[in-house]
């Protein structure tokens, strides 16, 4: 089963009637770059906003910086705050999956986010974005509007299966289109690899027609580095993400960042909020939610710009 | 006697001819600039060769400082996240001046506070190991951990930006230059010629390779051993916050990303440089040299697609390990 | 006579270009103490290491039991049963004294160590000993004789048919030597072959068969021990007579150049005052850990201490070492390769490391450094193979005499100068012991530290010694005497004090 969900705010409404006190765990990822960070900051403010709805509902909060940290708070919740459900943004999914498969068959709901455990049924909820929609939503982009024979450099993350099913998903868009890839190299998703590796690029191409950074953050070093080349007009940065920056370029119809392509840290609200809504009884919010990336252009562009976001 | 003395030095002064040992580092990095013209033609251009000096700047600064800690048998892991603390802290700093004062006097005030914060967060570092007595290692480990949280904490978990119109003003002193050399360039070697200097003929680098090489004995002839450990400490902080300097206006922003691993590439470039891990003997042109070498490895495998770049770190690590061993073995045959 | 076990037959040995051995000959007897004697850098400690098997001859060949053979490294050695007792402790200071005697060697039931087997047969080698240690002690905590102890009892451990000893006595007291002689009679009267070094004649003439005298890499003699005076060692290993050992004595002034008052270390030093005058030796005498070196240490400055200390009539700070030395109160080390000299450095930037802001500020004046060192060499006698070569590779006079034109680099008033001739041959001793008497014969205040009871005869004309911390008495002229020194060392006569004054 497969929905594409719109807009999960609009459920905190539905809060109502006399609900026991309910705790959720949530594990995820330590704020240790731009996306992450996101991530955070929306899962803060959507605890805040729930606690505040309904004073039943008691939250545990936790962020992990590495796989085995993440199994000892998972097992510290269980033990300690008798958690009643679990949202989980699994580190990495192999080691993960055994200890939260372990918590579901225990009676507690489980919700997963965007990376998957390596066995399935296990989660009551998945709501995740969509790796190859957000590689393949790039590549169509570049085979729609580049000619053939248009020359691409690509800059890959930390080497992951979250990086492969993207890359795996702009290939597969390119294909039969003409364009050529020229040199995929990883960035890891920092800024200044990415400026270092744009510089390289440069320096070892003569022509380059576009730019897939594949995250913001890559994009603002490529960019920099474009920049600090003198090269603006020649080539066109895609990144990905919806970071505000970006967004705002392509509201404003900068020629060097004409499009983008979405992988909401919201998600984490949803999940959020779905379970909660799960837990207090108000409407059964099971199955599985893949937010399809979408693309960010000059006409859409308003709407995907949140002023206030850190990201 | 004086016989036996004028012909010993007679024959040191003949014995002077290129040791392997010494400029062990060099060959690394000429092979390096060889393999470099060899695989790419665009390798030796203006452009390449600035983009890498210019961006081993960073790490280089904050070697040269690396390079006296080391030699007074000290370290510090606190360096990479100390820069993205002080990074993050004068963004947020000049961002909220930037209202109510003009632009360049926030500026400068913003430069001013990348380096005392520099110098004080190196001075507690310093203070901490040599008044209460605590291991360099786990000190550093601490504070590391410290400051990168800090500047996640600083950030909100994103990452801080500098005003459009600040960032402007502040481009030049990355983007800008002299003669055709940027900034970066410019600074980073007229720090590496002082830290050369200083290192080989002041008291003070003689000073930090008697304490590397045995406290006791430094203590025992008059050296104030306190004051200069403490006085390494301080040096590599104000040079972060040198570095700090030159690195907000490239980007603009800080995250808790920013500085990730520094540290390890700065006391890599100072061991590959000829300087004793464990202190007593310290060089700051081989740090400089250690730099580059760890600068082009990266560039090189930009260049070319030569290898998988799954296996990036792998090059990397014969690199460094092949010009360490360099050193080591004729330094044994001799 | 019995066939020699080991034996050395024409040996070279080079480092280098320099060779410091020149086709050396000798042989080893089963049930022999032979002595091994020459001066610092005569190649005593090349040919023990050659015949231990940690460094191979350059040419000719070491012969075991008359065969020639070429030990693959030190560890074939001992398997063969030649064991080396370095002068240079080679313990483990972290582990226990037991876990250090059989290191590399540990006692097992089944594949678990047997600390308790180990344990005990560690005491028993240090009963007999007497060496009253606790096995189970960490080596880091026994004093430095006790080490030495155990360095034998760890050689003693195994069936050693060679036991080679590097100067086993230079910190030993007189008690403990007499102690190791017994055991070296021992194992003599039970066959081995015992190969001894020492800078003190007196004890080779006692405990030795035989006496080979080594002289600047040759052979110059070797002979039945009874047939030789200490005379004739000395002008062996010297190549010339010895006048007198002493100089003459200087006479010092009635001014009062340093003033110690009440000075107290906690734990360590109590109550000391002493009073130094112009162009005066005074030594202070006293056991192996009665507070000597640490009352030395605490008025320079390189100790907290209470009490006071006058300077010219100026009292001077605790703890500041840099301080005293600019007010001219320096002190010279007893521990010269731990706290003396940085071994992997040359002679110049040791020489210099003290005073370097008066060489050049901001920049270090190189030339100025080597003119320093020029001098340095040239008044001290320095003998360096080269002149940009690491001191740890100086023979142990040349250190010494280095690390006295180091401490006398700041032209001192004072000078404390702690244990002057440890490990160091006859003839740089006298230059030494002249060097001391010229410094007095300047209008300079020397103290002279010392464990060896002849040298402070020879050189202070007032002794102080200290007993257990305190100081036991002070005694003056005629009455610095061997006996006066020891019984009041010993802590037997606590009157001694009212005499004295």
């Amino acid at each position: 089963m497969k929905k594409t969900l719109i807009a999960g705010t609009a459920l905190i409404g539905l809060y109502a009637g006399p609900a026991l006190a309910e705790t959720i765990g949530i594990s995820i990822p330590a704020a240790t770059h731009g996306w992450a960070g996101a991530l955070n900051f929306h899962a803060e403010r959507t605890v805040e906003r729930l606690k505040a709805a309904n004073p039943e509902l008691d939250f545990v909060l936790t962020t992990t910086s590495d796989p085995g940290q993440q199994v000892s708070d998972l097992e510290d919740m269980v033990a300690t705050r008798n958690i009643d459900a679990l949202v989980v943004l699994p580190f990495e999914s192999e080691p993960l999956t055994a200890p939260v498969q372990r918590i579901a068959e225990s009676g507690v709901w489980v919700t997963v986010v965007d990376r998957g455990l390596s066995q399935e049924g296990i989660e009551n909820l998945y709501v995740a974005g969509d790796n190859d929609s957000f590689g393949r939503t790039a590549g169509k982009y570049f085979a729609d509007t580049l000619e053939d024979g248009a020359k691409v450099v690509v800059m890959r993350g930390i080497a992951s299966t979250v990086d492969n099913e993207r890359v795996a998903g702009f290939q597969a868009a390119l294909e039969g289109s003409g364009i050529e890839v020229l040199a995929m190299d990883h960035a890891n998703w920092n800024r200044d690899n990415a400026f270092n590796l744009m510089q390289d690029y440069l320096s070892r191409f003569p022509e380059i027609d576009a730019v897939w950074a594949a995250d913001d953050d890559q994009a603002v070093g490529a960019l920099a580095a474009i920049e600090q080349a003198g090269r603006e007009g020649e080539m066109i940065v895609v990144g990905g993400a919806g970071m505000k920056e970006m967004v705002d370029r392509i509201r404003k119809g900068d020629k060097t960042v004409p499009v983008n392509v979405t992988y909401p840290p919201s998600m984490i609200s949803t999940a959020i909020e779905m379970t909660a809504l799960g837990l207090t009884g108000a409407a059964p919010m099971s199955g599985e939610f893949i937010l399809a990336s979408e693309l960010i252009t000059p006409e859409n562009a308003e709407k995907f710009y949140f002023e206030d976001s850190p990201y | 006697m004086s016989g036996t003395a004028s012909i010993s030095k007679n024959r040191a002064r003949g014995a002077r001819r290129p040791d392997l040992r010494v400029i062990g580092p060099l060959v690394a990095l000429v092979a390096l600039v060889l393999i470099g013209m060899a695989l790419n033609p665009n390798f030796l251009s203006y452009a390449n060769i600035t983009n890498v000096l210019a961006r081993s700047a960073f790490i280089g600064i904050i070697a040269i400082g690396m390079t006296f800690v080391i030699t007074a048998g000290g370290l510090d892991l606190s360096v990479g996240s100390m820069a993205a603390f002080v990074a993050g802290l004068a963004i947020l700093v000049m961002n909220a001046l930037a209202g109510s004062m003009a632009g360049l006097p926030v500026l400068l005030l913003g430069i001013a506070l990348a380096l005392l914060s520099g110098l004080a967060a190196g001075f507690i570092n310093g203070i901490l190991i040599t008044r209460a007595g605590i291991e360099a290692f786990i000190l550093t480990l601490g504070t590391m951990g410290i400051y990168r949280s800090l500047v996640t904490w600083l950030a909100d978990g994103g990452t801080l930006s500098l005003g459009y119109e600040l960032r402007e003003l502040y481009r030049p002193v990355y983007y800008g230059g002299l003669f055709g050399v940027s900034w970066p360039i410019i600074v980073f070697a007229l720090l590496a010629v002082l830290g050369e200097v200083v290192m080989r003929h002041t008291a003070f680098g003689r000073h930090c390779a008697a304490i590397g090489s045995n406290e006791k004995v430094a203590r025992y002839s008059s050296v104030a051993v306190t004051r200069v450990k403490l006085a390494t400490y301080v040096i590599l902080g104000l040079l972060v916050g040198i570095a700090v300097v030159m690195y907000v206006p490239r980007l603009g922003s800080a995250s808790a990303t920013t500085g990730l691993l520094w540290e390890l590439e700065a006391i890599a470039a100072v061991i590959i440089g000829g300087t004793l891990l464990k202190g007593g003997f310290g060089r700051v042109w081989g740090t400089v040299v250690g730099v580059l070498i760890l600068s082009l490895i990266g560039n090189l495998l930009n260049l070319t697609d030569f290898v998988s770049p799954y296996l990036n770190g792998a090059i990397q690590g014969v690199v460094i390990i092949l010009a360490v061993v360099l050193q080591r073995d004729t330094g044994a045959a001799r | 006579m019995t066939a020699p076990i080991l034996a050395l037959r024409g040996v070279t040995r080079s480092f280098g270009p320099i060779e410091v051995l020149h086709g050396v000959d000798f042989a080893l007897h089963p049930g022999e103490v032979h002595a091994l004697i020459g001066e610092n850098g005569a190649g005593k400690s090349t040919a023990m290491k050659i015949l231990a098997g940690y460094l191979d001859p350059t040419g000719g060949e070491v012969l075991l039991d008359g065969t020639p053979i070429r030990f693959a490294g030190s560890d074939q050695a001992e398997d063969l049963g030649i064991i080396m007792i370095h002068q240079e402790f080679n313990l483990a200071e972290h582990l226990a004294v037991d876990q250090n005697v059989f290191l590399g060697r540990e006692l097992k039931r089944g594949w678990l160590l047997d600390h308790k087997a180990m344990r005990a047969r560690t005491a028993e080698l240090l009963a007999s000993l007497e060496c009253r240690v606790d096995p189970a002690e960490p080596v880091r905590r026994i004093s430095v004789p006790d080490k030495q102890m155990v360095e034998i009892a760890k050689a003693l451990s195994r069936k050693a048919r060679v036991l080679i000893m590097d100067e086993p006595t230079a910190v030993l007291t007189e008690r403990e030597t007499e102690v190791l002689f017994r055991q070296i009679e021992r194992l003599r009267a039970e066959g081995v072959a015992i190969l001894y070094t020492s800078h003190k004649l007196g004890e080779v003439s006692r405990i030795a068969d035989r006496v080979t005298v080594l002289r600047d890499g040759t052979m110059v003699r070797s002979d039945p021990a009874a047939g030789l005076t200490q005379d004739d060692m000395a002008a062996a290993m010297v190549g010339r007579e010895l006048s007198d050992l002493y100089p003459a004595k200087a006479a010092g002034g009635a001014e009062p150049v340093l003033e110690v008052e009440d000075l107290a270390v906690p734990g360590l030093v109590e109550d000391v005052s002493l009073t130094l005058r112009r162009g005066e030796v005074l030594g202070i005498g006293g056991l192996v850990g009665s507070g000597r070196t640490e009352l030395a240490e605490a008025i320079v400055g390189l100790r907290p201490r209470s009490g006071t200390v006058r300077l010219k009539g100026r009292e001077l700070a605790p703890e500041r070492v840099a301080e005293a030395m600019r007010a001219g109160l320096v002190y010279l080390t007893e521990d010269r390769k731990g706290a003396g000299l940085l071994l992997e450095k040359s002679l110049r930037e040791n020489l210099t490391l003290p005073l370097l802001e008066t060489f050049g500020w901001p920049l270090i004046d190189r030339r100025r450094e080597e003119a320093a060192l020029d001098k340095a060499i040239a008044d001290f006698a320095i003998r360096a193979p080269q002149r940009g070569m690491a001191v740890g590779n100086l023979s142990g006079g040349n250190q010494q005499k280095l690390l006295l034109a180091k401490t006398l680099l700041s032209d001192p008033d004072v000078i404390i100068i702690d244990e002057p001739t440890r490990g160091i041959d006859i003839g740089t001793k006298q230059q030494i012991y002249g060097l001391i008497a010229g410094l007095a014969a300047e209008g300079r205040s020397i103290i002279v530290i010392s464990s060896e009871m002849p040298e402070l005869i020879g050189l202070a004309s007032r002794v102080v010694v200290m007993h257990a911390g305190r100081k036991a008495g002070e005694l003056a002229g005629e009455a610095v005497t061997e006996g006066g020194i020891v019984r009041l060392a010993m802590g037997m006569e606590q009157t001694a004090r009212d005499n004295a004054a």
